[in-house]
């Protein structure tokens, strides 16, 4: 489903240049639910970039399902989100302006579905919001925020889930509630999960544990061979 | 891909927000501005146009020494016009023993086709409007004429060998050759009793005028027409040409209103550029989360630019209908001056308004809203991305093109746009150097002053991109409503200069010199101040430096005025006060009985008279001749005494001189006229009052007017106020936020908000003031033709009015960082 080869990212900065990632070598398959751990300044979340196309590395290959990430320019890769990808993000990245409903809608209605508003009604009353479509993320706790982020990136069904420390931003109990959210709809749904997550936790229930230091993939575990 | 119902649904909840009301208003505003005008110089030209034709008695006359072809007036006929046929001669009128040079004009039914006669039933009586006009065998004629023959209403004078009855006296007459000095006195009488005057002979100095008068169309159509068979000989007359003083006045008012409208737009564009650009900054995150789930450029910008595009519609819709609603308080201010029945508004105020609106908006708004489709997705992971900046050129050239585009549909002048242009641009990009320069030299200021002070002053310079640029918009600001409000302050005190509330209304001519004394004294006892007395001696021009007149000057100048009639020559040391020396000098005590003249400088121009000619003159049979020592400007419109010739003392006073002199006079003091001319029979009265009453009229009008747009551009200023508040509005309220959760008191945030707006608002009034100083010294010697002189007063209200306006809006803008708890601010941020 995913796969990337030889990926390096590097930046110049006022101190010369700096790699980020360096010689990155990964297939993942669908259906699975990867965790990338890792301390912070790693290089977690532009590998996470990398791989769902929203930067181009300075060298590698990507591959999202059949398609070369390197081929495409930014609307070409901005398509091969629209079909294939969802995001969950650290901050919550739901528009002030919109309600809870039309924020869930807004891929679909991207998209040009007929019938964004019965899909989106129907997704909110899935992570238990059934009774919040019309307040604004302003009227939301924290952890309700996420889950209508988690409801509009299943909204359109994606194959492949990129999430950014969801549960960053939440308390323990709450963030342990959003991620089963996450993990039942993706069993559901039979969704590919990237998942960036500092909580070891949150990492164990993954299918496979890829861990980076200094930009270098250290560890590459299957929870098969950890068990 | 353009997703209307997502992009309306978008739209209506930034309204709710009210995140773009500061763009709408600008944008209504700049378009109610426009349209207003539009509608209101559209009838005001009309309105111009039937004045000059009131005093012109016609759209459009032909003026000839012979009678022309029948077939022109028959064309004239069939093109849709009135044509009539008028005839002025001079011709010795006699009563008894009496005789009189009089200025004959004999008329048919209809003169005059446009405005209308006016006269009284005996002299100096109150007069009324006239439709009739005398009947077979009677005469009309001005009081003079009575008065220098002696006569009573009633008598009978012989024109030639036709007696006629003299029924009424006239009072005013359309169509009255413009410089009422040396005219002998009129009598009004009919087409149909010229024949039997038996006066008309061939050799006879006759002039024939033709009078036209229809829809505008056919006026120019026929004008058109008859425009390439004249002859050198005839001269046309259109209601441009026929213009009376109150044409510089009204053309400097159509200027002005011109000028404050484009600032108004200017200004709003400048609110909608700061408006647009928070409302882009306000969609950074929207954006990248948009190109995360897969949304193309082009679905960007389907999203954002109907949004756009509806607003600028719905703004310009209700710009509009505001400046159309704004045109009738204008019409109803300047209700006398235009047509009674106001011809219904043409549509193309209302197209030219959209125009404005979208023109504005396109150039304004649209480049900072083309920046959103650069947001990186990357965004989305990384809160510091941000889409490259604008290109500087994109910017700026997008709101050039704008203003350009504007401005040219008001000047209606390349030469003129581009000028005013290169120069705002040079004075835009100095201005910004000075706004860094002033905030570099505030900030040594810096360890002088208060604690709010430095807080101020030190926010100003750490983000002193911002803030130059504030300062630069509230500069700009400023400035446009300073020029506009000085520039109005300047017309007017032109238009009360020119006209006093106790300008002269009256002339005396033909004062005799030795009852020159006796009048004086006579005038101050009856309580009446009269101005200089004026000798005036009557010559010819005849040679320029040795050449005969005729061969020396050009072709076209041949037929002047001035070279076919003689000139009232006069001598004075005091140089009247509407008179500006442009080259050589004003009679120094050593001139005095040096043979020189000064010359009118427009006359000069025509005859192509240059410093140090040698002028010939005949006076009488005389001949003499004068240096021209200078070139002088005159105010002709400023029913002065003036003269094309003035000469020192004791070159022309060997010739025999009467005296003229001007004075003003009550309505309820004519009787003393009667008095006058009984006491001095040989002196004559010229009554201006009507029409000095009627321009005075007209000045009071347009004044109104002015004032009526300057609160457009006013108004304009304040939008561009707000949006630029509201554009670093987010970032301040983050710092308050921050510097109260870090232990800053509220009096202390507050006092520093004040020192810091005030600060900008006291460097923006500085730099306005310099940029006003400029531009208001360019557009009166290039634009409005007045008099530039220093002011003083831009230097001190300008940085002063924007301490207090700036600090006042900011401070009460900024209160929310003081009252809200900055947790809700920091979470929200
Ligand atoms: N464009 C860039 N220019 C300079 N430095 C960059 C750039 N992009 C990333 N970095 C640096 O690369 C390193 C890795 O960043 P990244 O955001 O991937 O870390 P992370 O593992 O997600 O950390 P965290 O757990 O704190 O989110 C950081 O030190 C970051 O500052
Ligand atoms: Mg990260």
């Amino acid at each position: 489903m995913i796969a990337a080869r030889n990926l390096s990212k590097r930046v110049t900065t006022a101190a010369g240049p700096l790699d980020i990632l360096t010689d990155i070598g990964l297939d993942i398959q669908a259906r699975e639910a990867v965790a990338i751990v890792g301390v912070s300044g790693s290089g977690k979340s532009t590998l996470l970039g990398l791989l769902a196309g929203l930067d181009l590395p300075s060298d590698g290959e990507v591959f999202l399902s059949s398609h070369r990430l390197n081929d495409l320019d930014e609307d070409g890769r901005a398509r091969v989100r629209g079909e294939l990808v969802g995001f969950v993000f650290q901050s919550f990245q739901l528009l002030p302006g919109l309600t809870a409903l039309e924020n869930v809608m807004l891929p679909l209605e991207l998209r040009g579905d007929q019938k964004p508003c019965e899909q989106a009604t129907e997704l909110l009353g899935r992570v238990g919001l059934a009774e919040r479509l019309q307040h604004y993320p302003k009227q939301l706790s924290g952890g309700e925020q996420q889950r209508v982020a988690i409801a509009r990136a299943f909204a359109t069904e994606p194959a492949i889930l990129f999430a950014d420390e969801p549960t960053g931003n939440l308390d323990k109990v709450t963030g342990e509630r959003v991620i089963d959210l996450l993990f039942s709809l993706n069993r559901d749904k039979g969704t590919t999960l990237v998942l960036v997550t500092h909580d070891e936790q949150v990492a164990g229930r993954c299918d496979r544990l890829i861990r980076l230091e200094s930009g270098r993939v250290v560890a590459d575990v299957k929870e098969a061979s950890r068990a | 891909m353009i997703r209307w119902r997502l992009a309306m649904r978008l739209l209506r909840r930034n309204w709710q927000s009210g995140e773009q009301r500061i763009l709408v208003a600008a944008l209504v505003i700049a378009v109610a501005a426009s349209t207003a005008i539009g509608f209101f110089t559209d009838r005001l030209g009309r309105g111009m146009a039937n004045q000059s034709a009131d005093f012109l008695g016609a759209d459009l006359a032909l003026v000839s020494p012979r009678p022309v072809d029948a077939a022109w007036l028959d064309k004239a006929r069939t093109t849709g016009l009135q044509a009539i046929e008028t005839l002025e001669f001079a011709s010795v009128v006699v009563s008894g023993d009496e005789l009189l040079l009089a200025s004959v004009k004999a008329v048919q039914d209809g003169f005059p086709l446009r405005g209308s006669l006016r006269t009284a039933p005996a002299p100096f009586a109150t007069d009324t409007a006239t439709s009739t006009l005398p009947l077979h065998g009677e005469a009309w004629v001005v009081p003079r004429l009575l008065t220098g023959l002696g006569l009573q209403l009633g008598d009978t004078v012989e024109v030639g060998a036709q007696p006629l009855t003299i029924t009424r006296v006239l009072t005013f007459e359309p169509g009255q050759a413009r410089n009422p000095f040396g005219i002998s006195p009129r009598l009004l009488m009919r087409m149909a009793d010229v024949p039997a005057t038996g006066v008309v002979q061939p050799g006879s100095r006759l002039s024939w005028q033709y009078l036209f008068a229809g829809r505008e169309v056919d006026v120019e159509k026929f004008r058109a027409w008859l425009q390439p068979r004249l002859g050198p000989s005839h001269e046309l007359i259109g209601v441009k040409e026929g213009r009376l003083a109150v044409g510089s006045a009204l053309e400097r008012a159509e200027r002005y209103l011109g000028l404050a409208v484009l600032a108004a737009i200017v200004l709003a564009g400048v609110a909608v550029a700061m408006a647009a650009r928070r409302y882009s900054e306000r969609h950074f995150d929207m954006s990248a989360m948009l190109r995360c789930m897969g949304a193309s450029q082009r679905d960007l910008l389907g999203l954002y630019l109907p949004q756009l595009l509806v607003v600028g519609l719905l703004a310009s819709a209700v710009g509009c209908f505001l400046g159309w609603l704004a045109q009738y308080g204008l019409l109803y201010l300047l209700s006398g001056l235009l047509p009674a029945t106001p011809s219904s508004p043409h549509a193309w105020p209302v197209l030219a308004g959209f125009a404005t609106g979208m023109v504005t908006l396109a150039g304004f708004a649209l480049p900072p809203v083309m920046r959103l489709k650069d947001v990186p997705p990357l965004r989305v992971l990384r809160r510091e991305l941000l889409p490259l900046p604008n290109r500087a050129w994109l910017v700026y050239g997008a709101a050039l093109c704008a203003i350009v585009a504007v401005m040219w549909r008001y000047t209606d002048s390349w030469p003129l746009t581009l000028s005013v242009l290169a120069g705002g641009i040079a004075l835009t990009v100095l201005l910004g150097l000075l706004a860094l320069l002033l905030l570099f030299l505030s900030r040594r200021l810096n360890t002088r002053v208060g604690v709010a002070w430095r807080f101020g002053l030190n926010n100003l310079w750490r983000r002193r991109r911002g803030s130059v640029s504030q300062i630069l918009a509230f500069g700009l600001t400023l400035m446009a409503m300073a020029v506009v409000a000085l520039v109005r302050t300047d017309l007017m005190t032109t238009w009360q200069r020119q006209l006093p509330a106790e300008a002269p209304n009256h002339f005396a001519i033909n004062i005799l010199p030795e009852r020159q004394q006796e009048f004086r004294a006579f005038m101050e006892t009856a309580g009446i101040a009269t101005a200089q007395l004026y000798p005036m001696v009557r010559g010819r021009l005849i040679q320029i430096n040795g050449t005969a007149v005729r061969e020396a000057v050009t072709k076209e100048a041949r037929s002047d005025n001035a070279l076919n009639r003689e000139l009232n020559l006069t001598w004075t040391t005091r140089l009247q006060q509407d008179n500006r020396i442009l080259s050589g000098h004003w009679w120094q005590p050593e001139d005095t009985g040096k043979a020189k003249v000064s010359v009118e400088s427009k006359l000069a121009e025509r005859l192509g008279i240059e410093l140090d000619d040698e002028l010939g003159f005949a006076v009488g049979g005389q001949r003499f001749s004068a240096t021209v020592a200078s070139i002088r400007s005159v105010q002709w419109d400023s029913f002065r005494p003036n003269f094309y010739m003035v000469f020192p003392p004791q070159v022309i006073d060997s010739f025999p001189a009467t005296y003229m002199t001007s004075f003003h006079l009550q309505k309820d003091d004519k009787s003393l006229l009667r008095e006058l001319v009984a006491r001095y029979p040989a002196v004559t009265v010229l009554e201006m009052d009507r029409v000095i009453e009627q321009v005075s009229r007209i000045f009071r009008q347009v004044t109104l007017a002015v004032e009526y747009v300057l609160m457009f551009t006013l108004l304009a200023g304040f939008a561009v106020l707000f949006a630029v508040l509201q554009a670093s509005q987010d970032e301040r309220l983050y710092e308050g936020a921050l510097l109260r959760a870090l232990g800053g008191s509220r009096r202390q945030l507050r006092a520093g908000h004040l020192a810091e707006f005030a600060a900008l608002g006291g460097l923006a009034g500085l730099l306005a003031a310099m940029g006003t100083e400029c531009l208001v010294w360019m557009l009166y010697s290039e634009v409005l033709h007045l008099e530039y002189s220093f002011q003083w007063r831009v230097w001190v209200f300008t940085p002063l009015a924007g301490a207090l306006l700036v600090g006042a809006a900011g401070y009460r803008g900024t209160r929310a960082v003081v009252e809200r708890s900055p947790m809700l601010l920091l979470r929200n941020q």
